[in-house]
């Protein structure tokens, strides 16, 4: 838990949602700023009362295409160090892409099954409030998917894939060390072979290696 | 007991019965006005049009079948080689030409409108040109009313025109005297009238038959002229008018495109009914179990009531969830069809809010196509009654005419209701007539301010 509690908005059109995600907050000792269910109504709640990180459902009113990521995009360049996670029931990659175009810190993209698992839910959370990146598995499997590096990712070992995925994902070394159940110095090892074979620029930053590895996988 | 009346009308009573002999006012009146009718008939500017139509149509239609009668012959001949080809095709275009120009003439002269056919529409390249040409029903069917057009005038000149033409003759002949003013010498009118034993003599008799022939004439020519007009307009419509075919073609097409959106609509709003319903009750129900296993973990320190309360939250967004699946699997495909239409119409009338009698009367059971769109239509309708109608009572009717299907639903509300054909606001009502006509059916409103509202759908058994 951080020291101060992190004050968060949410954005979401569905009640049932909605509530649940309060709850869930509050229950987490996270501090709400606002809980709405359309996007200019977060506008005016993070103008009024500014959150360290705002939830943000994709599909909302009035069109209920990709209102979210608009509403995100456009809160970013307003609200300099503000966290949005964007909660979706789809992962598009088009979106990812416009919302990591130029920077992947205090982003994070998730679909909103993600909640189901509470604790990575709300460590996610806190990872995009402070600066970090949290990208679905889904967001990173699809990247892997479409890229055209396959010969590159070929000389990877099996667990430096494991590695690259979580990276991808905006993970930290420690919290990749206890996903894959291996040592914080092995995890360093494997990032720094990844790095080496892919031929990246090294980065102190895990949102820049995040970036980093983004760009790799999209050229 | 005979008696007259007031409108000169002479009863008959026999016993109690009562009959009328005589002709009434009106039939009088009418007899009259068609015998004023006939004897204004040739001083009217209509039947001059007409003749006049007639003559520079017919004298058009010749120069146009010259035209493409040699322009064919020519292609036909040469068609061993591509230029052959050309001209022929040239002379199908040629025939359109023809064909607008006398919609033209008709439009002007006899104020007979006929909308113009599909406009030639070429595939792209020569060969592309070429070939739409040469099967461009719009300019064969023109070459055939030319065809037919111009034996029609030729006959019709023959019998009409030389009816005028007699006429005068004959009216001039008593004063021109001998053959000067003229005799029936055109067209049927002197095989009628064999000419040497009526027209030849000198007698002041015969002079005067003339002149009653020539009267005759006179008054009957605009009507034979009119008749011969009317079959030429029927040849217009029929061959210059837009091709039946392709209307019909065009109509299905149109269908086509409804039908597809119609069910891209549908999926759309089924998506959007399990995104915003049962997607989001899942995943909170997913939430609430997860909080409840997180708080379960920590042995030594468990809020039973938190976790009861979460179960419980989530025990009940299950039970919601499994309700609206079941409404949106029910939107999809009513499983209440399977039992039959009469069956599932009942189903709908006793969940409808407002009191509703249902009478079926089917002697076989429609495709389930049919069936389904039966369905749909009496489920919007039925849902409209509720939420606009302010009715207090409805009734369903659905019986067989024939190969149709006809549903009626009506109700005893304030009426006023419309089909938007405005823009995209698509009403119920409006996805419900695209819907219809998907499947070449009919759906028809009425609904004066007041009530009552009883919409009519007719619905092909056979599609």
């Amino acid at each position: 838990m951080t020291p101060e509690a992190l004050r968060v908005a949410i954005a979401e059109d569905s009640a049932i949602l909605r509530d649940g995600l309060v709850q869930l907050l509050v229950d987490r000792g996270f501090v709400i700023t606002g809980a709405v269910g359309e996007p200019a109504a977060l506008r005016s709640s993070v103008a009024q009362n500014p959150p360290d990180v705002a939830v943000i459902d994709i599909r909302m009113p009035p069109t209920f295409t990709d209102e979210g990521l608009r509403l995100a995009l456009d809160l970013r360049s307003r609200y300099e160090g503000l966290g949005i996670l964007l909660f979706s029931q789809y992962i598009e990659t088009r979106y990812a892409a416009d919302l990591l175009a130029d920077d992947a810190a205090g982003i994070g993209y998730l679909l909103k099954d993600r909640v189901a698992d509470v604790s990575d839910f709300v460590e996610a959370l806190e990872r995009v409030a402070i600066g970090g990146t949290a990208l679905d598995p889904e967001v990173v499997t699809q990247l892997l998917g479409a890229t055209r590096r396959t010969d590159s990712l070929s000389v990877l070992t099996a667990r430096e894939r494991e590695v690259l995925s979580l990276m991808a994902e905006g993970r930290s070394n420690a919290a990749i060390a206890g996903a894959l159940v291996i040592s914080e110095g092995a995890v360093e090892k494997h990032v720094a072979n990844i790095f080496a074979k892919l031929d990246l620029p090294v980065s102190e930053n895990d949102h820049r290696r995040v970036l980093a590895v983004l760009r790799f996988l999209e050229s | 007991m005979v008696e007259q009346t007031e409108d000169s009308e002479v009863r008959v009573r026999l016993g109690s019965r009562e009959m009328s002999l005589a002709v009434s006012e009106a039939q009088m009146t009418a007899t009259k006005a068609l015998a004023r009718r006939i004897l204004r008939e040739p001083f009217t500017k209509r039947p001059w049009s007409e003749l006049g139509f007639f003559i520079v149509s017919g004298g058009l239609a010749g120069i146009g079948l010259v035209f493409v009668g040699i322009t064919m012959v020519a292609g036909v001949l040469l068609a061993i080689t591509f230029f052959g080809l050309a001209v022929l095709a040239l002379s199908i275009r040629s025939a359109r030409g023809f064909g607008g120009w006398t919609r033209a003439l008709a439009h002007s002269m006899l104020g007979e409108k006929v909308d113009d056919p599909e406009p030639f529409a070429g595939r792209p390249g020569f060969l592309g040109w070429l070939q739409s040409s040469l099967r461009d029903r719009v300019g064969w069917r023109a070459v055939g009313y030319l065809a037919l057009k111009v034996p029609w005038t030729v006959l019709g000149v023959f019998v009409a025109f030389s009816l005028w033409w007699d006429a005068f003759a004959c009216l001039l002949r008593p004063f021109a005297g001998g053959n000067g003013g003229g005799t029936p010498v055109w067209g049927l009118v002197p095989s009628l009238f064999s000419g040497d034993s009526l027209f030849n003599g000198q007698s002041f008799d015969r002079g005067f038959a003339v002149f009653l022939l020539g009267f005759v004439f006179l008054f009957a020519a605009p009507w034979v002229m009119r008749g011969f007009v009317n079959v030429d307009r029927l040849l217009i419509r029929s061959l210059l008018g837009p091709d039946p075919t392709a209307a019909r073609v065009r109509s299905l097409e149109q269908a086509r495109t409804q039908t597809v959106d119609a069910s891209a609509a549908t999926l759309r709003r089924i998506e959007r009914d399990l995104h915003d319903g049962t997607q989001a009750q899942l995943v909170a129900l997913a939430m609430r179990l997860g909080m409840a296993k997180e708080k379960l973990e920590d042995a030594d320190d468990v809020d039973l009531d938190r976790v009861r309360e979460l179960v419980d939250e989530a025990h009940r967004g299950a039970k919601e969830a499994i309700a609206e699946l079941r409404d949106i699997a029910r939107g999809i495909h009513p499983p209440a069809l399977d039992i039959g239409l009469e069956g599932a119409l009942a189903t709908l009338a006793a969940r409808s809010a407002v009191p509703t009698g249902v009478s079926v009367d089917l002697r076989s059971r429609p495709t389930p196509a049919i069936e389904a769109i039966a369905y749909f239509c009496v489920a919007e309708l039925l849902a409209n009654v509720a939420q606009h109608a302010q009715a207090s009572r409805a009734s369903i009717s659905c019986a067989q005419q024939g190969t149709w299907l006809r549903l009626v639903v009506r109700d005893d509300g304030r009426g006023g209701a419309q089909l938007s054909t405005v823009g995209s606001s698509s009403s119920g009502l409006t996805g419900l007539t695209e819907r219809v006509h998907a499947v070449d059916g009919r759906l028809n409103l009425v609904s004066p301010p007041g009530g009552p509202t009883v919409v009519t759908v007719d619905l092909p058994l056979s599609p």
